[in-house]
């Protein structure tokens, strides 16, 4: 199911999110990859599970072939499909081959670099940006490739975006949120937010394009974690008040901790947003009880 | 210019062979702006291998300063005519310039053996004495008109053409945290001049045929015809 069908309800959309394995899929069909359960242990409480693409440039199993083993299961994957690895035609090839998989949503980035991966001397393809990605992708949705030739039986898949309310300067990044929209994305996740102040300031000239957005949450698990992330995650600030709380409870009590402090964010947030993104990082027991504390149904 | 850097001199005697005997050619163009192929590095390149056992034919920079190893006419002069007997008596060429250098050496000596003595980094501006910086990549389908004159296919690492990827941080760029996020650069040169506006225009995906090696220009004093893989455009100077 497309999760524009839910927005245009009214739905409050929760999305989780997961990373393939280091490797193929088993085939003896009975053993399922970690990635697959972990979306099973998120799936009751999520209306879909993001699937990355080769996440921070390290090499992984496919997201289409993680994507179609958690569609297999019952769980409504958002295939994440980035520039980094790929020129238009296989980006085009790949988005065609997903939607005659049984895609319905899919998530347009440019990806992360290269450089910040684990095969740093790999060729950096960029052949397009995110925007230009998205635009030839609402192409296949209305007949036609990006050089204009006809195509049979149109794609016809929900397209999400990402956007980072962290960024100064928040101009350009609004600017480039404006293109999305303009080239066809229908809703947004955004990056990684602790800052109910940041974030309000940039919903606030964010409401105006009129598309859904869903807030992104990384769960903190240890202080260690969120300073780990302020010296080598760009784009990503976790305040000292959140890394001071999760630090003020021992090791065994921290997923209770990282539940309520997550939680309490999303209540904060959820009504400024239509949906909330949750990456778990591997807890994804915990993604239950952030929402309990959200009160989030 | 062509930005060079020398070879490391152990990778470069590694390459000749035994009794080879060696002609050294500097460019006193880009090379001498580099310290990679001027005069002196020429000079200095011969000594390093004469004192490593490699028997030396010869070294010249065609001169004069400013000129360019790749103007083909000039470089074969100067090897065929100048230098005949010593160009003669050389088993191979060591070029210290850019891979043009290179094969400029070829056509002037009519295919001679050739040693790279550089690897050629980019296509630079000489900002100071000491420092080279690239702003082009050569890529033949020019958008720096939307972006205040600075190109985002050279200053953003991910190259993207319609704004920037929000990884920057303090206004520097996550992929390599010394260097500037250059979609800040643009957009901070196109705030000072007042044209923010330039930067709404959607970009569609680059013509990576113009950049589709190998490329030629046919040029004369009235019109000027690009030859890429896939297709050519002969504009005017005159109308």
């Amino acid at each position: 199911m497309k999760l524009t069908t839910l927005f245009d309800k009214g739905t409050f959309v929760i999305t989780g999110e997961v990373g393939p394995i280091k490797g193929a899929i088993h085939r003896d069909k009975s053993i399922e990859p970690s990635c697959a359960i972990e979306a099973l242990q998120l799936n009751q409480y999520v209306h879909a599970v993001n699937v990355t693409d080769n996440q921070s440039a390290v090499m992984r199993l496919g997201s289409l072939a993680a994507s179609v083993r958690l569609k297999t299961n019952g769980i409504e994957p958002v295939y994440q499909l980035t520039c980094r690895d790929r020129n238009r035609l296989a980006l085009q090839s790949d988005l065609l081959t997903a939607y005659s998989l049984g895609i319905d949503n899919v998530l347009l980035l440019t990806g992360d670099h290269i450089q910040l991966g684990d095969h740093k001397e790999a060729k950096p393809v960029f052949d397009l940006d995110s925007v230009q990605l998205i635009d030839m992708a609402k192409g296949l949705k209305r007949g036609y490739d990006i050089s204009g030739s006809r195509i049979e039986n149109y794609l016809d898949m929900a397209f999400g975006a990402v956007v980072n309310p962290n960024s100064d300067p928040l101009e350009l990044q609004l600017m480039k949120m404006k293109k999305k929209i303009d080239a066809g994305a229908q809703f947004f996740q955004t990056q990684a937010v602790y800052d109910v102040k940041i974030f309000e300031n940039f919903i606030k000239k964010a409401e105006k394009f009129k598309c859904p957005i869903q807030v992104g949450i990384v769960i903190l698990k240890t202080p260690q974690m969120g300073r780990f992330m302020n010296k080598n995650v760009s784009g990503i600030h976790v305040p000292d008040e959140w890394i001071d709380e999760i630090g003020s409870v021992a090791k065994e009590d921290r997923k209770k901790k990282a539940a309520e402090m997550a939680g309490k964010f999303i209540k904060k947030i959820k009504s400024m947003v239509q949906g909330v993104h949750i990456m778990p990082l591997g807890w994804t027991d915990v993604v239950p009880k952030i929402l309990g504390h959200a009160d989030i149904n | 210019m062509h930005a060079t850097i020398q070879k490391p001199i152990g990778e470069i005697v590694k390459h000749i062979q035994p009794g080879e005997k060696v002609f050294v050619v500097g460019c006193n163009n880009c090379a001498w702006k580099c310290y990679s192929g001027g005069e002196d590095e020429t000079k200095m390149m011969a000594k390093r291998l004469a004192a490593r056992g490699v028997e030396i034919a010869g070294y010249t920079v065609p001169g004069p300063q400013g000129m360019s190893l790749c103007k083909l006419s000039h470089t074969k002069k100067v090897l065929m005519e100048d230098h005949a007997d010593e160009v003669k008596n050389a088993d191979s060429f060591l070029i210290l310039g850019c891979g043009q250098g290179v094969h400029t050496v070829i056509d002037a000596t009519d295919g001679g053996m050739v040693h790279p003595g550089c690897d050629t980094v980019f296509g630079g501006e000489t900002v100071s004495d000491s420092h080279i910086e690239e702003y082009c990549s050569l890529c033949g389908d020019c958008i720096i008109e939307f972006t205040g004159g600075l190109c985002p296919m050279t200053l953003c690492a991910k190259q993207l053409l319609n704004g920037p990827c929000g990884g920057a941080e303090n206004g520097h760029c996550e992929v390599d945290p010394d260097r500037p996020c250059g979609w800040i650069l643009i957009y901070e040169r196109l705030k000072k001049l007042g044209r923010l506006d330039l930067l709404d225009a959607y970009q569609p995906a680059k013509k990576n045929s113009k950049w589709s090696r190998p490329r030629s220009l046919e040029v004369s004093p009235t019109e000027a015809t690009f030859c890429f893989i896939g297709g050519k455009v002969t504009v005017s100077n005159q109308d």
